[in-house]
Order: C-alpha cells, then structure tokens, then sequence
C-alpha cells in the first residue's frame, strides 16, 4: 500500500464479507422453504428479497471499496476526501440497514407496507429492485458522493489510466442505469420493460465493465504484466461486452409483450455474448504464462483466473445454451434461469470481488506474505459446492420444462414430487458453500494477522 | 490493432450500440398499449395490490420472478376467477396443503388483482407460454362422451386424472371409489356448495341435464 486513504477499501470490505455471510444463511432458508414452505418465521418472498439484496449490495461494496483502492494507487495520490469517503460509507450502511428492517416489518406484517407519495413505503414490490423510493434516492446520493470523490481524485494529477477510465466509465453507466427503475409505469409491460434495462445492463453491461477494468488492474498488480497489452485487450473486451450486450437486452423481451422483431435483435446479440468473456480467460492465461520469477499472492491469482473461467462458464455457456428464443420457449420461467443465475453472479461477481480482496488485503494490511491455505479451502469449499447447486438446479429446470412446459403438467405437481430430491440435494450443498464463506470470513479478518504458516 | 483504436472503437461502438438501443425503445414504447387491451383505474389498483403484496417475490408473471410459485400470466384463462377469489382471500382454507399463506389481502383487493390479471393475460406475447405439445397431442384421443365433456368444459385446468392436471382442485384418479353416487356428483357439479359447503368450485349449472349424466357417469369410474 502506498496511499494512507486506501485504508478506506477494508470498510467496505468488511461489509461485503459480512453481507456475503448473511445471504448465505438466508440462501439456505430459501432452499429449505422449497421443501418446507413454513419452514421459517419469514415467508419465501422476503427471505429471496433479503438473499438477492444482500448479494447485490455486497458486490457493490466490494466494488466501491476495490474502487477506493485502484483510484488512488492509479492516479498516484491520495483519496480527494478521506472524511467524504467516510461519510459515504457510513451513509451507505445505515441505508442498507433500514432498508432490511423495512423488508422484515412488511413480509411480518404486509399491510405495513403502505402507499406514501404514490410509492410503498417498505417494499416497492419488484423483483431485484424492491429497495422504496426513499431508499433509491439515497443510493443514489450514496453513488454520486462516492463518484465525486474519485473524480476529484483523478483531477488531483490528472494521470488518466486505462484501468481508471474504464473502471470509472463502468461506475458511471451504473449510476445511469439505477435511474430507469425509478419511475411508475400503469402498464406491467412498461414496467418490466424499464425493469429490465436496469438488471440487464447492470449485470451484463456496466459490471462487466468494472469487472474487465479489475481483472486488468488485478492481473497488471500480481504477475506485473505490461500495461500496454493488459489496456488492448481491456479495450477489445469492454468495448464487446457492450457491442453484445447493450442489445442482448433484447433478449428479456421475446416474451413480455413487446414487438416481434425483440425476438431477432436478442436473439442474434445475446448469442455473441460470450466472445468476449472467452476472451478473458484467454487474456487471463495468456498473461499468467509470461510471467517473470515467482509470485508471490498465488491465493489472489488462483482467484482471478477462476473468476474468468466461471464468468464465461456460468454468464457465458449457461446463458447462451437457453437465449436463443426457440429455446428460451420453453425453458423462460423455469428453474433453468435460476440455475444460469446462481453459476453466473459466483463466477462473475463474487469471485472476483473475492479477487479483489486477496489481491490488495495484503498490502492494506502491510504484509506481503501470509497464511494462504485457508483461502484455497475456502474456495474448493465454495465452488464445488457452486458447481452442483447448480447441476441441481439445472436438474430440477430441465425437468420442469419437460414435464410441465413441454408435458402440460401441473406446476406444483412437479415442483412438489419430481423435483424434490433436487430440492433436498440443493440444501445440502448450500451449507457445503456456507462452510466455505465461513472460512473465507475467517481467513478475512485473520489474515496477516497471525504468523505467516509457511505455505509460500 | 493499436490500443488507441481499441479505445476508439470500444467507445464509438459502445455509442452507436446505445443509440441503436434508444431508437428501438422509442419505437417500442409506442407500440405497447396497442397490444394490450386499455388499463382501466380497477386494472391499475390491481397493478398496485401485485406490488403491495410483493407477489413477484414468489410468483412469476410474463415468466419473470420467483419461480417459487406459479407463472400467472394466463392465471385467469386458466382457473375460473371465483376459484381464484376465494384462493387469494384464504388460500388453505381452499386447498390445505398450499404453499401460499393468508396475506390479508381484502375483497376488494383481490377483485382489483383478478382485473389486473385478466388484463395481463390479454397481453400479446409472441405466443408466450405455448401450449404443451404433449397436451395438444394427445387431446381428445379417448372418444367416451364423459371425458369429451370433462375436456370441453377444462375440468383439468384444476383437477388431475393419472397425474395430468391442475393441482388447484382435488385429485380425480379414484374419486369413483370415494363417491360412487352419480347423483351426488350431478348436485355437486351444479351447485359445488350444496355438497361440499368451503368449495371453490365454481358452479357448472349452465350445462344441460344431459351433459351433467354423462359428465357424473364418467367421474364414477374413475377407480
């Protein structure tokens, strides 16, 4: 660590980890409602609010956090406002923290949730996006104080980076794309329409972007590859996420009411969208092959190689294999999404926030050797079990579109006797995937705590 | 390639994508209400009850959500709306083993989310969900006057026979054991609270007297 404001980051990385734990927890409640569905105080519906929030705003965490440290290091200065970036931690926090208490007041009582401004008070009632009105505007305050800050510190030297103008390019389209959700529309068509331009092209638009500016920083940091090459193919990368991705939107629309010629625009973009994610973990082995004398983070590598490879398996080949719309038919709706969901975010997002974290924790901590093993438990723990949550999954989806979408039978008829043992299979590797969060929390606050056990 | 016109062409790309992007938005927003029937005021309250409940948080609708519970996109083609009042009002008092618990949703709640729900399922989708093929398939296949009626009038939108059917009534497959008295089944079929007073049934009193022989005939063997 260079800079004293990158401190800053492990605020922020504390809370990411400690979310993570939390959706993990309510990610095994989830499962067993599948099976029991009384089985908790909370019904189904705000345990999956609670699971898919906690997912979204740790990675968010993260990133801002990762975003704090990059900032700096890049444009060779110290953070604008430490006090700022403080306050917007703290902000941020106490945003997250009411939003959860609102979540838990109404799936207690629903009629709490009461209609303020022409807006709910406590739940907005869609999917993903369920944070009140109240809540989004202060996001959004959150964001742009968060953005200003790095502005300023950019402007400080004015020493623009490839990394830094991509990284706070994706930022910016983020904060764009949070704004389309804030509006009623009387249609659902509309509303899902609008919806959509905000999940969608937040997760395959702005994240890839950050995530492509990341891997770049990252792999730059741990093997000391050329920038030069490294900023290319950042830029052949990000710039065919969007080429595919902007109009792979187009692939949420075959079905919700919207024009035919959705179904041709989708279907042709969406079916490119793994290229670039191919890319980079062609990008990610290439670098690693030239590197010079040893490294020494080998934990923080075998992170972000992995992320790259599970970016293109779970967003690439598990999106790609049900997007075209002779497909998507008859697996749109089913358990086959979930599955292309769960396999997508841990290998896009998670792991590389998780990345992240091995990658600077060391040098936030002042240490550059450390216990490494328990990051590698950690992450055989989670991804095997990763890997067949979503082999059940896919299971119960395959199964689901042949009996009921291609069969005609019952949807609970399946759901309740068919898939069951899916079900049960899933909740068992769920706390396999639990048990290697609980590892990573611990190895977190441990590491280059505690004499170095010599695994280097 | 240089690595400036990688940075040239990742952001004139990426612009050009997103105009392309506006424009079909623009072209699409003026379309939507046309393939849609008009949203009345009582369409709209139900649009808002949807939200108040955080119905998506386990159902799906245009097959986005929760996959936790039924897509109702089509609900009200597919289940008769008096069925689907009483289930939304109480759902176990309806049918015990459902998943669905008692959200204190009001009368005129639930009648607000029926007209929402019957607007949605009006929505043109490009064909979405299509008819299982196997069903198309196989329809009408057994020729007997009965289990022609029972596929007229859609009795397995809510009941099953062998495993293909709705769930949202009782099972059928040995209802001839359980209640061999065709008069029975005749008096529950146009009146379904005369016999089984907490039914959701909706009352088939509009059939003749003769389809409803054949229809109580067919149901006792069933075995």
């Amino acid at each position: 660590m260079q800079y004293k404001s990158q401190q800053i980051a492990k605020n922020f990385y504390t809370f990411a980890v400690l979310l993570f734990l939390v959706q993990i927890v309510v990610g095994i409640i989830a499962a067993l409602q599948f099976i029991w569905p009384d089985f908790f105080i909370l019904n189904f519906n705000t345990i999956r609010t609670l699971h898919i929030n906690a997912l979204v705003v740790w990675l968010l965490a993260g990133m801002m956090g990762a975003t704090y440290y990059v900032i700096p290091e890049e444009s060779g200065t110290e953070l604008w406002s430490i006090p700022l970036a403080k306050l917007q931690f703290w902000a941020t926090v106490l945003t997250v923290g009411a939003v959860i208490v609102g979540y838990i007041v109404m799936g207690l009582n629903p009629q709490a949730n009461i209609e303020v401004l022409g807006t709910r008070l406590l739940n907005e009632g869609r999917e993903y996006i369920e944070a009140p009105r109240w809540a989004d505007i202060l996001i959004v305050v959150s964001v742009l104080l968060f953005l200003l800050n790095n502005f300023m510190t950019v402007l400080k030297t004015k020493k623009f980076t490839a990394v830094q103008g991509v990284l706070l390019a994706g930022l910016t389209f983020l904060a764009l794309m949070y704004l389309p959700g804030m509006f009623y529309t009387k249609s659902m068509v509309k509303d899902q329409f609008w919806w959509w331009w905000v999940v969608h092209l937040w997760v395959e638009g702005s994240w890839e972007i950050i995530a492509a500016a990341l891997l770049a920083f990252m792999l730059h940091k741990l093997i000391g590859a050329d920038v030069k090459v490294l900023a290319k193919w950042m830029y052949i990368e990000v710039g065919l996420v969007l080429f595919t991705g902007i109009l792979g939107l187009g692939h949420h629309y075959y079905w919700i009411g919207t024009p035919r010629y959705w179904l041709w625009v989708g279907g042709f973009f969406s079916s490119l969208e793994p290229i670039p994610l191919l890319l980079m973990v062609w990008d990610a082995f290439r670098t690693t092959r030239e590197t010079r004398g040893t490294i020494q983070n080998k934990v923080g590598l075998y992170y972000t190689v992995s992320h790259a490879i599970f970016n293109f398996v779970g967003a690439g080949l598990w999106g790609v294999v049900h997007t075209l719309p002779q497909v998507n038919k008859w697996t749109h709706g089913t358990q086959i999404t979930t599955a292309h969901g769960h396999l997508a975010f841990y290998g896009a997002y998670v792991l590389l926030i998780i990345a992240m974290i091995y990658v600077t924790l060391p040098s936030l901590r002042g240490v550059k050797e450390f216990n490494q093993s328990r990051g590698y438990q950690a992450f055989w723990w989670m991804t095997i079990s990763m890997v067949f949550i979503v082999i059940t999954i896919t299971g119960a989806g395959m199964v689901q579109t042949y009996m009921e979408r291609l069969m005609g039978l019952d949807y609970v008829t399946v759901k309740a006797s068919y898939n069951l043992w899916f079900w049960i299979f899933r909740v068992i590797f769920g706390i396999g995937f639990l048990i290697g969060v609980t590892i990573l929390v611990k190895d977190y606050f441990k590491l280059g705590k505690e004499p170095s056990a010599g695994r280097i | 390639m240089s690595t400036n016109s990688a940075k040239n062409l990742f952001i004139f790309g990426s612009l050009l994508c997103f105009v392309v992007l506006v424009i079909l938005t623009i072209d699409t927003m003026g379309k939507i209400d046309s393939r849609a029937p008009e949203i009345t005021e009582k369409i709209n309250a139900g649009k808002k009850v949807w939200h108040k409940y955080d119905c998506i948080g386990c159902h799906t609708i245009l097959g986005n959500g929760s996959y936790f519970a039924p897509d109702l996109t089509k609900a009200t083609e597919r289940k008769p709306k008096e069925y689907l009042k009483k289930f939304i009002l109480n759902p176990r008092a309806i049918k015990k083993e459902a998943a669905m618990p008692k959200l204190g949703i009001s009368e005129k709640e639930a009648d607000d989310l029926i007209a929402f729900l019957d607007w949605m399922s009006k929505v043109d989708t490009n064909g979405w969900p299509p008819k299982p093929i196997l069903a198309v398939a196989g329809a009408g296949r057994e020729a007997r006057p009965g289990y022609v009626l029972f596929q007229k009038y859609d009795c397995s939108a809510c009941h099953q026979i062998q495993g293909i059917g709705g769930t949202a009534g009782p099972d059928l497959t040995y209802v001839g054991k359980k209640i061999t008295d065709v008069q029975w089944h005749i008096s529950h079929l146009k009146d379904p609270v005369s016999v089984v007073p907490d039914s959701a049934m909706p009352e088939f009193d509009h059939l003749s007297e003769e389809e409803l022989i054949q229809l109580a005939e067919y149901l006792v063997t069933l075995k």
